[in-house]
């Protein structure tokens, strides 16, 4: 999974510096895109880039300008272009648009596919087509072939809110050769009738009631496995990293 | 009434530790013990606390509204809480969650005999702990929005309406004991609320000083509410009704109402969680509901009706 990250970086670097800082992005996965394939680019990024729990882009941007969701700001940026995420901040992105700036929004893919066709169009706007497709044949690399069938697991986010069959922890499941499965009910009825696998994300630095839950003792006799948050809060070629983990 | 409430009670404890998520019936060991009993008890326990806190609010203010709820202490103890919790205080020793909420709720008792002290007890001291509570959640807010954390902002009505689901047995452990020593301290109280309700001067020549009773009464509701508070958070309104509800069929002498309403408030909060832990299997609701808004909307109409009386 390093050798991944390292190599994504890698394709990164060899990047003149003289191009004009002129892309701002306002959400956490089109930051992570764009520091990674137009870093030279980059005129500011959100504030979450820079939290090393969320995001695979963290010690780069530490050194872009943070920004939020505040059209004023943006603008003082001088920006080209917006990249955007579909929700959140809309009333800014129109604002942004009635002045005249160019505002590409993007959703959240939720298979490898989806990654694919996500990174190819990122990498198209962002005018470094061949950075994208090498971005997407080191993530095909990485991903070894599907293992075969393991039973049930269960993806259990925050909240004890359950990951479903058809999001990027389902497809990363599946990949991983176990069956995604949705419980609602709470604890009770996990406990009740256990999968084979419970995921759970790497705890985050601060306490959280959402989180507290995670490590109720009744949970202790689940096989679990840990990945860290940032291998899929955003979709993209490290997204093959959470399939090595479990694999 | 005591005998029929406490019977009332184990019922209703039978029934809590019968359904849940899991379905309705005996579950596994492990839900039973791990999951249900620890839910059964805090709900008790908070419950007894925030009851008989409720009766001897009454009873030592000679005002029927009195109620660590309305009057900010459950506030001040669950900011207390929501501080210890948010800011890494609760993870770095267990025992800063309960102790946290007990200088919370200290504060707010001693802000609030304060001010019956100096401008008695009337409107305006129910009006001075509306303002304490709103301060409370005011503050809470506040702490929850500049939290570190990208929940906490969502978490705060878990501590503004309470809830007792999937906590661990060693949080209700940590929860229970100050609220059974403030509940025992509270229930001794009886005589010196009797004595009072006669009022000052002649509870002082029986050989009782209304400061002192002030006092107990304080370190008492802080003890019983507090700790109780800074785990499931703020429970409103069960301190409120339970002793307006047992009155009629109690009496008004205020020491007889502390055991009826320590029984009272635990029945009136098992009775909410069970009914948060059926809303899912008869309405088609995804979550389970908030346990202070059940309390609210079981407790209010008969508040409604007495008041109307």
């Amino acid at each position: 999974m390093r050798a991944l990250l390292l190599a994504l970086v890698a394709i990164g670097l060899p990047v003149a510096a003289s191009a004009a800082r002129n892309v701002v992005s306002l959400n956490l996965c089109t930051d992570e895109a764009l520091l990674t394939l137009a870093p030279q680019r980059a005129a500011a990024v959100s504030f979450l880039a820079r939290d090393p729990s969320l995001s695979v882009v963290a010690a780069a941007a530490a050194h872009v300008p943070a920004v939020g969701a505040d059209a004023e700001a943006v603008l003082a940026l001088h920006p080209k272009l917006v990249l955007a995420g579909r929700y959140g901040a809309q009333a800014v992105l129109a604002a942004l648009r009635d002045t005249g700036v160019r505002v590409v929004v993007f959703g959240e893919p939720r298979s490898f596919a989806g990654i694919r066709a996500q990174w190819q169009a990122l990498a198209r706007v962002l005018g470094v087509a061949a950075r994208g497709a090498a971005a997407i044949a080191t993530m095909d690399a990485a991903l070894a072939p599907r293992s075969a069938p393991r039973g049930t697991a269960v993806w259990l986010q925050p909240r004890l809110v359950t990951a479903g069959a058809d999001t990027i922890e389902g497809a990363v499941l599946r990949h991983a050769g176990y069956v995604p499965v949705a419980r609602s009910g709470g604890l009770e009825a996990l406990v009740a009738d256990p999968p084979r696998l419970l995921v759970l994300p790497a705890m985050p630095r601060f306490p959280s009631l959402a989180d507290a839950v995670l490590t109720h003792p009744a949970l202790a006799g689940i096989p679990r496995a840990t990945v860290p948050m940032r291998l899929v809060a955003c979709p993209g070629p490290w997204t093959a990293g959470a399939v090595h983990l479990l694999q | 009434m005591t005998i029929r409430l406490a019977l009332l009670l184990m019922l209703l404890c039978l029934a809590s530790l019968l359904v849940g998520g899991a379905g309705l019936g005996v579950p596994p060991a492990t839900i039973l013990l791990l999951l249900r009993l620890p839910r059964t008890v805090l709900a008790v326990v908070v419950g007894a606390g925030l009851g008989v806190s409720g009766a001897v609010l009454q009873g030592a203010m000679g005002n029927r509204l009195a109620d660590p709820g309305l009057l900010g202490i459950s506030g001040c103890a669950s900011l207390g809480g929501a501080v210890a919790f948010y800011w890494g205080l609760a993870a770095a020793s267990p025992l800063a969650l309960p102790l946290a909420g007990l200088l919370g709720a200290t504060f707010g008792g001693v802000a609030l005999f304060g001010f019956a002290a100096r401008a008695g007890t009337g409107l305006a001291f129910i009006l001075a702990g509306i303002a304490l509570a709103s301060i409370a959640s005011a503050l809470l807010a506040l702490v929850m929005a500049l939290a570190p954390n990208p929940f906490a902002l969502a978490e705060l009505g878990d501590w503004l309406m309470g809830s007792v689901a999937d906590k661990t047995p060693a949080a209700v452990m940590l929860a229970s004991v100050p609220v059974a020593a403030g509940c025992a301290m509270l229930l001794r109280l009886g005589s010196r609320l009797d004595a009072l309700a006669l009022g000052e001067t002649t509870a002082a020549s029986l050989g009782f000083d209304a400061a002192a009773t002030w006092r107990r009464a304080a370190a008492g509701v802080a003890l019983a509410v507090g700790a109780g508070a800074a785990v499931v958070g703020g429970i409103g309104f069960v301190g409120l009704v339970v002793p307006n509800l047992l009155r009629p069929a109690v009496g008004e002498r205020p020491g007889a109402l502390l055991w009826p309403s320590l029984l009272g408030g635990a029945c009136l909060l098992v009775a909410a969680d069970l009914l948060a832990r059926l809303a899912p299997m008869l309405l088609p609701l995804h979550a389970q509901p908030r346990l202070g808004v059940l309390t609210a909307l079981l407790g209010a109409p008969f508040l409604a009706v007495l008041a109307r009386r």
